[in-house]
C-alpha cells in the first residue's frame, strides 16, 4: 500500500503543448514507448511516489504525486526531462507550463476530453491517455491517487462525448465530406467515383470508407495515375470514356481533377439522375477551379457542393465544439475540485487507519513484554483491557479533530501534521520495503 | 382516476414531449430517442387507459362528437408517431407531430362531447370500423409530417444552409422510408377501415352508392392516392420532391374527409338527433353534410349506444 499524498498541492504537472512550444522542441521532448518505464522509475527515484507520462505528437505532459506539498517538485521534473534527454533546462522551461493541485487535475480532465486539443472533440487522445495511464499501472507508478484521475478524466471524456455532443459535429473537410452524403443516405455500401488523383481526394475518399463505403472507382485523363491512386486506396481505375455510366453507377462522385474547365455539366447529371430513377447523387467538387458546372446543382435529385460548402460545414461544426468546450470548462473545474476533495478525505482516512495502527502496533509491544516477564494470565488480561482503554482515550481527540479539519477543508493539513508528529510516514515507507523483501 | 383525469395526464406527457423534441434542436441532453420515447407512450398508454375507462363507464357513447374525434385523432396520432420513430428512428419528427398531438387533445377538453347518433347498427364492425379509420389518418398524417421535414431537408440542402435544423434531420433517404412506411402500413388499415364501413353501409335504409357521401368518396380518394403513392415508391417512378408532395395532397384530402364527417364545433340545422355523453337524447337536428344523421325517421333506441 503507497503511502497517501499529504495535500493535493502534492498533485504537480510538467508539460508543454502545441500552444507553447514548436514541434521542434516538442520532438526533442518526446518520450518513445519502449523508453517510458524507464522515464517512470527514474521519476520514482527522484521522490515522486506516482508518476504517468503522455507524451503524443502536440504534448509531452509528465504528472506526478509528490511526497507532500513539496515547492520545488516542478524543479525536480524539469530536472528529470533535462537529465533523461540530455537537453538543459533553459532551452526548455520557458515553454512549460506547470500547474498544480486542482489545476493540474482540471488541466488533466481538458486534456482527455480533448478540449486542449488542436481539433476540439478529437477522439485520439482519449486513446492516448489511457495508454499512459495503462504504462504507468503496468511499471508500478501509478497509485490511487493517479488512478482515481485517470479514471474520472475518462469517465468525464466520454460524458462529454455522449451528452455534450462535442465528437458529433464535423470539424474537418473530410469529415463534412462525408456529413454531407450521410445527409442524403446511409453511406454504408455505397460506392464512390473519384474524377482527379488530388491528395486531398485521397483523405476524402479514406474518411468515406472509414464511413463504410464499399466500392471506389478511379477515372482520370492519365490512366496510369488512375491505376496507381486506386491501387494506393484500394479502389479500381475506369476509364474516364465511361464517365456518363459509372456516374449513374456511383451515389457519391468526388472530383479533384484540375482541369481547367469544367468536365462535368448538367446534361450529363441530367443523363445520370435519370438512370438513376430517383436516387439521390451527391457530386462533391472540391477542384480549384471548379471542374463541376455550378447548374449541375440545379438538377433534381442531384446535389452538389464545393470546397467552399465542406469548409462551411467544418466552420460550423468546429464553432459548435467551441460552444460545447466553453459549456464543459467550468464543468472539468468542479469536478477536478470535487476529486481532489474525495482524494482528501481519503488521505484523511488512512492517516486516521495509520495512526490507529501505530498505537495497535505499540500496545501490542508491550503486552509481549509483559507476557515475556512472566506475568499471570488474570494481571495479563487486566494490562490488556486497560491498555485498550487508555489507547481510545488519547486517540478520541485527534480523530475526532482531524474529521473535523476534513469538514472544515484544513483536513490535508491536519493530517500531514499527524502524520509528522507520529513519523508515520516513514513507519508507511518501512512497511513498503518489508513487504517488498 | 376519472377518464378526463386520465386524459389530462397523457396531455401533459405529450406537451412534455413537444418541449423536450424542440428543445432537442439546441439542448444535447433532449436528443435523445428514448426520451421521445418514453414521453409519447406515456401519453399514449394514459389516453387509451382513459378511452378505455371511457367505454366502460359510457356503454352507449359513440366517440363521434366533436370533442371524441380530436381526442381519438390525438391518440392515433401519438401511435403512428410511435411506431415511426421504432422503425426510422426519426426523432426531429417529434418536433412536428407532438405538438400536433399536444394541440388535438387539448381541443378534446375544449369542444363539446354531444354526440350524434350513427345510422348504422352498433356493434364490433362500427368499432373496428372506427378504430382503424382514425388509425388509418394518424399514419396518413405521420407520413405527411415526414413529407415535410423531406422538403425542408431537400431544400437545406439544396440551398446549403449547413446551420443546427440541417444538421439534426435525418438524411432524405430515411424520410423516404418513413413516408413510404407509413404510406403502407396506413392504406392496410385505413382499407380495413373502408371495408368494415362499406359492409355497415348495407344496413343504410333507403341504401346509398358511396360517391353520394362526400366523407365516403374523400376517404376513397385518399385510399386511392395514398395507394398509388405506396406503388409508385415501390416501383420507383414516384419519388423524391414529387412523392412528398403527393403525400401532402393525401393529407390535405384526410383533412377534408375531418370536415366532411365531422363538423367541429360547427352549428347544427334541425333534425339531428343527438345523444349526451350519458346516452341520453336531448335534441333533434339536421346536419347539412354528415350522412350519418340523415335518418330523422329512425327513431333511437337505447341498444343502438352500446358500442366503440
Amino acid at each position: 500500500m503507497s503511502p497517501m499524498p499529504e495535500a493535493v498541492d502534492a498533485l504537480c504537472l510538467t508539460g508543454l503543448s502545441h500552444y507553447t512550444a514548436p514541434v521542434a522542441l516538442r520532438e526533442r521532448l518526446a518520450f518513445r514507448a519502449e523508453a517510458l518505464p524507464r522515464a517512470l522509475g527514474a521519476i520514482r527515484a527522484r521522490g515522486f511516489l506516482e508518476a504517468a507520462i503522455l507524451s503524443t505528437c502536440n504534448r509531452v505532459e509528465v504528472l506526478a504525486i509528490a511526497r507532500q506539498a513539496d515547492p520545488d517538485a516542478p524543479a525536480r521534473i524539469r530536472g528529470f526531462l533535462s537529465e533523461f534527454h540530455g537537453i538543459p533546462e533553459k532551452e526548455f522551461s520557458a515553454s512549460l507550463y506547470e500547474p498544480r493541485g486542482v489545476a493540474a487535475a482540471q488541466h488533466l480532465f481538458e486534456v482527455t476530453a480533448s478540449l486542449d486539443s488542436q481539433v476540439l472533440g478529437e477522439t485520439e487522445i482519449l486513446a492516448q491517455a489511457k495508454e499512459a495511464y495503462r504504462v504507468a499501472a503496468e511499471t508500478g507508478t501509478c497509485g490511487r491517487v493517479l488512478r482515481r484521475l485517470f479514471e474520472r478524466s475518462f469517465f468525464l471524456s466520454k460524458e462529454l462525448r455522449a451528452e455534450g455532443g462535442i465528437g458529433r459535429a464535423q470539424a474537418s473537410v473530410s469529415s463534412a465530406a462525408v456529413a454531407l452524403a450521410n445527409k442524403l443516405f446511409d453511406i454504408k455500401g455505397r460506392t464512390v467515383l473519384v474524377l482527379g488523383t488530388g491528395e486531398m481526394a485521397a483523405g476524402i475518399v479514406r474518411a468515406l470508407r472509414a464511413g463504410g463505403v464499399v466500392e471506389v472507382y478511379v477515372a482520370s485523363r492519365t490512366e496510369s495515375r488512375a491505376a496507381e491512386f486506386a491501387q494506393r486506396e484500394g479502389g479500381k481505375p475506369c476509364s474516364i470514356q465511361k464517365l456518363g455510366e459509372f456516374l449513374a453507377l456511383a451515389d457519391i462522385t468526388l472530383v479533384s481533377a484540375a482541369a481547367p474547365n469544367y468536365i462535368l455539366g448538367p446534361a450529363q447529371a441530367k443523363a445520370a439522375a435519370s438512370q438513376r430513377r430517383g436516387r439521390a447523387l451527391c457530386i462533391i467538387d472540391i477542384s480549384v477551379p471548379r471542374n463541376v458546372d455550378p447548374a449541375v446543382g440545379e438538377v433534381e435529385d442531384v446535389f452538389l457542393y464545393d470546397i467552399d460548402d465542406l469548409e462551411n460545414v467544418a466552420k460550423e461544426g468546429r464553432r459548435e465544439r467551441e460552444q460545447v468546450a466553453a459549456r464543459w470548462r467550468p464543468r472539468l473545474a468542479e469536478e477536478a475540485r470535487e476529486c481532489l476533495r474525495e482524494l482528501e478525505d481519503c488521505g484523511i482516512q488512512y492517516t486516521a487507519q495509520r495512526l490507529l495502527e501505530h498505537f495497535d502496533a505499540m500496545r501490542q509491544d508491550v503486552l509481549q513484554q509483559a507476557h515475556a516477564g512472566g506475568m499471570d494470565q488474570r494481571a495479563f488480561d487486566n494490562l490488556a483491557r486497560s491498555l485498550e482503554r487508555l489507547q481510545g482515550r488519547i486517540l478520541h481527540h485527534p480523530l475526532q479533530t482531524l474529521k473535523q479539519a476534513g469538514r472544515e477543508g484544513d483536513g490535508a493539513e491536519a493530517a500531514a501534521w499527524v502524520s509528522r508528529l507520529f513519523r508515520l510516514e516513514q513507519q508507511a515507507s518501512q512497511g513498503t520495503k518489508d513487504e517488498t523483501q | 382516476m376519472t377518464p378526463e383525469v386520465l386524459s389530462y395526464a397523457a396531455l401533459a406527457c405529450f406537451v412534455l414531449g413537444s418541449v423536450a423534441a424542440i428543445a432537442g434542436f439546441r439542448v444535447e441532453t433532449f436528443r435523445s430517442n428514448a426520451l421521445q420515447f418514453v414521453l409519447a407512450g406515456a401519453g399514449l398508454a394514459l389516453k387509451t387507459v382513459s378511452i378505455g375507462i371511457f367505454c366502460a363507464t359510457s356503454p352507449t357513447h359513440f366517440f363521434n362528437s366533436p370533442a371524441d374525434v380530436c381526442g381519438l385523432l390525438a391518440w392515433a396520432l401519438s401511435f403512428s408517431y410511435l411506431v415511426a420513430l421504432a422503425v426510422c428512428a426519426v426523432r426531429s419528427l417529434g418536433a412536428l407531430v407532438l405538438p400536433l398531438v399536444s394541440v388535438t387533445l387539448l381541443l378534446s377538453h375544449i369542444f363539446n362531447r354531444q354526440g350524434v347518433t350513427p345510422s348504422v347498427p352498433a356493434g364490433p364492425l362500427l368499432a373496428l370500423h372506427i378504430l382503424a379509420a382514425f388509425l388509418g389518418y394518424g399514419l396518413f398524417l405521420t407520413a405527411c409530417g415526414a413529407s415535410v421535414l423531406y422538403l425542408e431537408q431537400t431544400k437545406l440542402l439544396k440551398r446549403k444552409v449547413f446551420g443546427v435544423l440541417f444538421r439534426d434531420l435525418p438524411s432524405l433517404e430515411r424520410l423516404e422510408r418513413l413516408e413510404l412506411v407509413c404510406a403502407w402500413l396506413g392504406l392496410g388499415i385505413f382499407a380495413l377501415a373502408l371495408a368494415a364501413g362499406g359492409i355497415m353501409a348495407r344496413h343504410l335504409n333507403p341504401p346509398r352508392p358511396f360517391w353520394s357521401d362526400p366523407k365516403t368518396l374523400a376517404a376513397v380518394v385518399t385510399l386511392i392516392v395514398f395507394g398509388a403513392l405506396a406503388l409508385g415508391r415501390t416501383a420507383r417512378w414516384l419519388h423524391g420532391r414529387a412523392a412528398a408532395l403527393v403525400v401532402l395532397g393525401g393529407a390535405a384530402l384526410v383533412l377534408l374527409t375531418f370536415v366532411l364527417s365531422h363538423p367541429l364545433g360547427r352549428p347544427v340545422a334541425s333534425g339531428d338527433r343527438f345523444i349526451e355523453p350519458s346516452g341520453e337524447v336531448t335534441a333533434t337536428a339536421h346536419l347539412v353534410l354528415s350522412p350519418i344523421t340523415r335518418s330523422p325517421d329512425r327513431p333511437i333506441t337505447r341498444s343502438e349506444g352500446s358500442s366503440a
